[in-house]
């Protein structure tokens, strides 16, 4: 017979589990450094457990969450006064295990693996500010109100530096990035493309 | 071509403005929005007019939706290390059980004991005494606790008693009269520090019900707001307090285990009550009804499917 709860029922354990991928990611691409990266994470869900009552809904735990961790790494990099180390993201990848896709073969998933680790070198080559424009709206699909909270910034500004990101990927993957839609096109004598 | 005045629409109706800005920029900018679903009405339809005679502009369109592609099948970028995720969740489910704050009653002992066994020149001296004493602290600490929360479920059933003895004596005020258990529920809301809600019929009465509904009434315990709910039989009258279990527990009497709940069947002032606690609540279903104490069950299982298990049968 079930007549309620009462208020001293212990609380569940947070599930950070769909955050995890997105908040290393994101730790990853601020420090550049794998170690303390996971620190960020971890120090971020501990900080999060403390002050989850000031969690007005569902809705905005993602950008928190974000918030939380970027204000840990700005700490971070106040209290040591030296800018972040530059270490090759190809040598902080080691060790990564990515999610196993078992519905392709392993010459998809090797092809793949390839052009993940070409764009994390791109995105590793962008300063810090488009890095994390590029994170957020690309991979994690804030929204642009969302990534500006989290940067403190307009959204305007978070608009721009996402076209400035983007244009400078494009640079940077010219090969990847210019893969035209499996629609044929006829070209003119001149090799413009005709609508 | 010049832009109406006041016009704000995507995009401007020009080659270019005073700042040297042309279409081609301005679509740039409206490129991110066209991709996120932005645009919509004017906007889009200026966007999509402008592509076919702007070679450039459709080239930079296509490079930035293979981008996208070429971004989101990246997705996600990376992966969280194993050992980091289970470090995650280990301490967010530590950080799920209260800890528990409860002035612990020893504390002074304890202070005691290690003011003497840390004193220097008197430590030998402090053995002596403190040894022997530290053994009989032990078996106390084994006993007392359980003593204490004897001692409060006793607390809970006299006060249970006496809600009861006044609702039969006509001195019980009710704030509430109503046979309906979702009123009862309602009625609460707000009132007590707990989430209060009485079991609606699971299925439509087979007979007329044992024991009705009469009412509600806002209590204490232990300085804490507590319900007490009311009902009228031809048996008798019952009652039904609900505390929070953080001011009240129930200990004692004979212990009858029915599913995961422990029920806890005593007498007090001549009256059977029935204990239990379940999801942070205490109950305690006191009657004075011949039968069965079970049978003052049927207060809350008259109109559920084990109804039988709670009937008195000749």
């Amino acid at each position: 017979m079930t007549l309620g709860r009462g208020e001293g029922n212990p609380p569940s354990a947070f599930d950070f589990g769909k955050y995890l991928d997105g908040l290393f990611g994101y730790a990853l691409v601020l420090s550049r450094n794998r170690a303390e990266a996971e620190d960020l994470v971890q120090e971020t869900c501990l900080r999060a457990l403390g002050a989850m009552e000031r969690l007005h809904s569902e809705s905005n735990v993602k950008g928190w969450l974000f918030t939380i961790l970027r204000n840990i790494w700005l700490n971070e990099l106040r209290r040591r006064r030296t800018t972040p180390e530059m270490v090759e993201l190809d040598s902080d990848a080691k060790g990564v295990i990515d999610p196993p896709d078992t519905s392709k073969d392993p010459h998809a998933i090797y092809v793949g693996e390839l052009v993940r680790e070409q764009v994390r070198a791109a995105i590793g080559q962008l300063p810090v500010e488009f890095r994390e424009v590029i994170m957020l709206r690309e991979y994690e699909e804030l929204s642009y109100q969302e990534i500006a909270a989290v940067l403190d910034c307009p959204p305007g500004t978070v608009m721009s530096r996402l076209a400035r990101a983007r244009s400078k990927l494009r640079e940077l993957l010219p090969r990847l990035a210019t893969t035209p839609p499996s629609q044929e096109k006829d070209e003119g004598r001149n090799g413009e493309a005709v609508a | 071509m010049a832009n109406a005045p006041g016009s704000e629409e995507f995009p401007p109706r020009r080659n270019n403005d005073n700042n040297g800005r042309t279409i081609c920029d301005d679509f740039a900018v409206g490129i991110l929005r066209y991709l996120d679903n932005d645009l919509k009405g004017n906007e889009l339809d200026e966007f999509r007019s402008h592509l076919p005679s702007c070679a450039d502009c459709r080239k930079h369109l296509e490079e930035e939706e293979a981008l996208s592609r070429l971004l989101h099948q990246t997705r996600p970028l990376y992966s969280a290390p194993a050992a980091l995720r289970a470090r995650v969740s280990a301490t967010s489910i530590q950080h799920s059980v209260p800890i528990p704050v409860a002035e612990s009653p020893y504390e002074g002992v304890f202070q005691f004991l290690r003011e003497h066994l840390t004193r220097p020149g008197k430590r030998l001296l402090s053995l002596r005494v403190l040894v022997p004493a530290a053994l009989i602290l032990a078996v106390c600490l084994a006993l007392v606790p359980d003593t204490v929360r004897q001692v409060q479920a006793a607390s809970y059933v006299q006060s249970a008693a006496e809600e009861h003895r006044k609702y039969v004596g006509g001195h019980l005020h009710l704030g509430l009269q109503s046979s309906s258990p979702q009123v009862v529920t309602a009625w609460f809301a707000g009132k007590v520090p707990f989430d209060f809600r009485l079991p609606v019929a699971e299925s439509a009465p087979q007979n007329e019900p044992k024991y009705k509904l009469t009412g509600a009434a806002l209590v204490t315990y232990k300085g804490s707001p507590a319900a007490l709910v009311t009902y009228e039989g031809q048996a008798g009258q019952i009652s039904l307090l609900v505390a929070s279990a953080k001011s009240a527990a129930v200990a004692g009497g004979d212990e009858i285990q029915f599913g995961k709940l422990t029920f806890h069947y005593l007498t007090n002032a001549g009256y059977r009550v029935i204990t239990w606690s379940n999801h942070g609540l205490a109950y305690a279903l006191v009657s004075s009804v011949a039968g069965p104490a079970k049978a003052s069950c049927l207060v809350c299982h008259q109109n559920m499917a084990d109804r039988d298990k709670y009937q008195m049968h000749p």
